[in-house]
């Protein structure tokens, strides 16, 4: 499952984004199922959870869901780039314009697609109009015979007086789109529907990049976070701060924990002992960036007494830049009445 | 070929999957078996959900084309109702893209780069890239054989609108999160002098009082040095202060005795003036989004007043605000009217006659009645501003609310036998003036509220 295929980081305006969901790529490739999603191999493998960001297509409406991009804190890019488990892509760059021949082959399979459509919709019409009443509630099958009676018996006053008695009769008995095309054949009720649902197709707007030719990731590839810094998409971790955020992120999933943000709680981060998906998080966890820094007695309070509120202990975590080690207190009301 | 892919009316919704309840913490080993399997399941039901593509039928598909030289996405088909609360109409020249022909289109829409990209995210807007070597633009009514530009994904849209025109990925977070649910969010700068915006705000003039705006002044001064009573007491007259006979009710009596300036009107002290002008601009406090309810009836060529006001700020680089951005934000704010009390059957005070309040507090035609109770002399002069410019639920519910509270003389009479004062908490925790702001971390938003609380015109008695 945990194949070396670098994940391919997305990165732009120095956010980095994951896209690739499964089965993005082109219809013809079905090859590319097998391997599971890069978010899926982020939160299974690499124990690296993200943010969901995007609006979820078809329940837009909603925030308690969200869809891609999955966008990831820095301190989960440094982690993977420096362990080697994902390139830094800089998508600005990437997606080149489409040359006349690349355009010409996407707007041709764009047609074709939508022809394929057309050409499924006809033989699906054609189904139904033998079976008109097949997929239809009760009462709707008699709404549409009492309009189709109304409209059949204005028709029969205004035009034809002496067909006036036979429509009642065809109504109720026969399938009625095509009997009243037979009955009226200038009148277009029963050949609009079918040409208008015909004309309607299904577009498909394209999520990830990965299905254009002309989308070229690989030559704009960053292995190493230096390599991206002098090419100017990516500077974190840039001061001493940033760096001491890396430092407990990276030993902390280390420990086998999963990481989500924590600033809702007081903290940089969550910690779990498992994925946030099942489990809940133990601790709340605040980087002080060396242990020169000051704490004040009223941060360490109020840290408690969020921690204690939320179920949770709160972790203070002391990045030493000279041992390189990382020191871990943790508090709790004592509890003592 | 997916065939479910493509076949007409196949547009799968994705499931959101059912939370359920959490475990404390996995066995030890990773998990027993049964934890492993349900932590497989959830995740699948998640993936699944997020495989959920972007389709839409042909007919309500809207179509656009982005122009990076100008930031903005012209919208070729406009279709659906969004389009009402969203994008502007502007002329374009050909100087402007070059591919646009000057006299064929005098107006045309065109979207905000947060605004396309929140279509094209939904799946309502088939975005191209024009392209840049100039190529011919094709009639926009012949889009269904051949694309205008080069086709834009939702990545690529990431990639290129964020960024542009002071759009940040945060501020486009919050943007999209309150277009989710519903809200009509607006520029409140116009970044084109054609944007429609809501109309400035009228503040209310400086206080014309000059004794007191010469007291606060002072006393603005010397707060940061140590206070000295005895200046104090060099400068005002306190026995003047204490002539009882011209005190009527015991809140006259407070408000003289008050010596210590209070309220949002003191000018604050500024340990450095210089870097003042440079802070201020630099701040990232700034108002950027009017925000309405989606209640709201709504013309985008004529906004009305917003209903919020939203600032984002990314929280991994901005402290808290300081007292002086806070000031400063506040300061563009117009008041805001009291949120409606809550329904107890009993304290509502703006709601017609029936109710339990006295008729002589809550009449029938607030406009007239409360006139004769408060001099209108000393309303007015109190919310100058109001008068003319707020909403008449507002002017209701001041009315409603000045004559039993502020002082005024000669409602010593009547407020003897008020049964149910108004909550004066729900004031206080509102305030006047309301800012909404928005601190992004790592793409989890939290939203706060910032409220001007006026601690001086509610007291405690």
């Amino acid at each position: 499952m945990a194949s070396n295929r670098l994940i391919p980081l997305r990165v732009s305006n120095k956010k980095a984004y994951v896209w690739d969901i499964d089965g993005e790529t082109k219809g013809p490739h079905i090859a590319t199922h097998s391997r599971p999603s890069d978010i899926a191999t982020l939160r299974s493998s690499h124990r690296l959870c993200g943010v969901l960001t995007g609006t979820l297509p078809h329940l837009s409406q909603q925030n308690v869901f969200l869809g891609v991009p999955l966008l990831l804190m820095p301190e989960e890019v440094v982690l993977l780039v420096e362990k080697g488990l994902a390139i830094l892509v800089d998508d600005q760059n990437a997606h080149h314009d489409p040359s006349a021949a690349e355009m010409e082959k996407w707007d041709s399979e764009r047609l074709r697609g939508v022809e394929e459509q057309l050409a499924l919709a006809e033989e699906h019409d054609a189904r139904e109009a033998l079976h008109p009443d097949r997929g239809m509630s009760e009462k709707a099958i008699l709404k549409r015979k009492e309009r189709e009676e109304r409209k059949a018996r204005g028709k029969a006053n205004a035009h034809d007086p002496d067909q006036g008695v036979s429509t009642p009769v065809i109504t109720e008995s026969v399938p009625d789109p095509v009997e009243s095309s037979r009955i009226t054949p200038s009148h277009s009720s029963g050949a609009t529907p079918a040409r208008n649902l015909a004309t309607s197709y299904t577009v498909h707007v394209p999520g990830a990049s990965s299905t254009f030719e002309w989308y070229a990731p690989s030559i704009h590839s960053f292995t190493t976070l230096a390599a991206a810094r002098d090419a100017g998409m990516w500077d974190y971790p840039e001061t001493p701060a940033q760096r001491a955020r890396c430092a407990v992120f990276r030993d902390l999933w280390e420990q086998g924990y999963f990481m989500g943000g924590g600033f809702k709680f007081g903290g940089e981060y969550l910690v779990y002992p498992g994925d946030p998906l099942r489990y809940h998080s133990h601790f709340v966890a605040s980087v002080i960036e060396s242990p020169a820094a000051p704490l004040r007695p009223m941060e360490i309070i109020a840290h408690g007494r969020l921690g204690t509120g939320t179920k949770k202990a709160h972790l203070l975590c002391e990045w030493s830049e000279e041992k390189k080690t990382v020191t871990y207190y943790s508090i709790e009301w004592a509890g003592f009445g | 070929m997916i065939k479910s892919d493509r076949k007409l009316g196949a547009t799968a919704r994705p499931i959101i999957p059912k939370r359920g309840e959490k475990d404390f913490e996995p066995a030890p080993g990773g998990g027993s078996g049964l934890q492993l399997h349900i932590l497989d399941r959830s995740r699948d039901a998640m993936f699944e959900a997020l495989r959920a593509k972007r389709t839409i039928s042909s007919k309500t598909i809207s179509y656009g084309i982005w122009y990076p030289s100008i930031d903005r996405v012209h919208v070729t088909t406009a279709r659906g109702i969004h389009f009402s609360a969203m994008g502007y109409s502007i002329s374009r020249t050909a100087q402007d893209n070059c591919q646009s022909p000057p006299s064929k289109l005098p107006k045309r829409l065109e979207l905000l780069p947060e605004e396309a990209l929140y279509f094209i995210e939904r799946g309502a807007l088939f975005c191209y890239k024009s392209f840049s070597g100039g190529a011919s633009l094709v009639d926009s009514s012949k889009h269904e054989s051949q694309s205008q530009g080069a086709p834009m994904s939702v990545q690529q849209s990431f990639a290129e609108m964020i960024g542009r025109e002071d759009l940040t990925l945060e501020r486009y977070q919050v943007y999209a999160y309150l277009k989710r649910l519903g809200f009509i969010l607006m520029r409140a700068e116009p970044p084109t002098p054609e944007y429609p915006v809501a109309p400035p705000v009228s503040l209310p003039p400086a206080k014309p009082q000059t004794g007191t705006r010469r007291l606060s002044e002072l006393f603005s001064c010397l707060v940061p040095k140590v206070m000295s009573v005895a200046r104090l007491f060099h400068r005002i007259n306190w026995w003047r202060r204490l002539q009882l006979h011209q005190q009527k009710t015991t809140q006259d009596i407070f408000k003289a005795l008050r010596f210590i300036p209070c309220g949002h009107t003191i000018p604050l002290y500024r340990p450095a003036i210089k870097s003042e002008p440079t802070s201020e601009s630099s701040s990232p406090y700034k108002v950027l989004f009017h925000a309405y309810k989606p209640s709201t009836p709504f013309r985008k060529t004529a906004p009305p007043a917003p209903d919020f006001y939203v600032v984002v700020v990314d929280a991994r680089t901005t402290p808290i605000p300081s007292l002086q951005e806070l000031t400063a934000l506040f300061g563009i704010l117009p008041e805001m009217p009291l949120p409606p009390p809550r329904k107890r059957g009993v304290s509502a005070p703006a709601k017609p006659p029936g109710d339990s309040q006295p008729a002589n507090v809550r009449p029938t035609t607030p406009k007239t009645a409360p006139h004769e109770r408060s001099p209108p002399g000393l309303t007015t002069s109190r919310q100058p501003s109001s008068w003319s410019s707020s909403l008449w639920t507002f002017f209701q519910r001041l009315l409603s609310f000045l004559p039993s509270f502020h002082s005024v003389p000669s409602q010593r009479a009547t407020s003897t036998f008020t049964p149910r004062k108004p909550n004066p908490f729900l004031a206080l925790k509102t305030g006047k003036k309301t800012i909404v702001i928005a601190a992004v971390d790592a793409g989890s938003i939290s939203f706060f509220r910032f409220g001007q609380g006026v601690f001086e015109e509610w007291p405690m008695i």
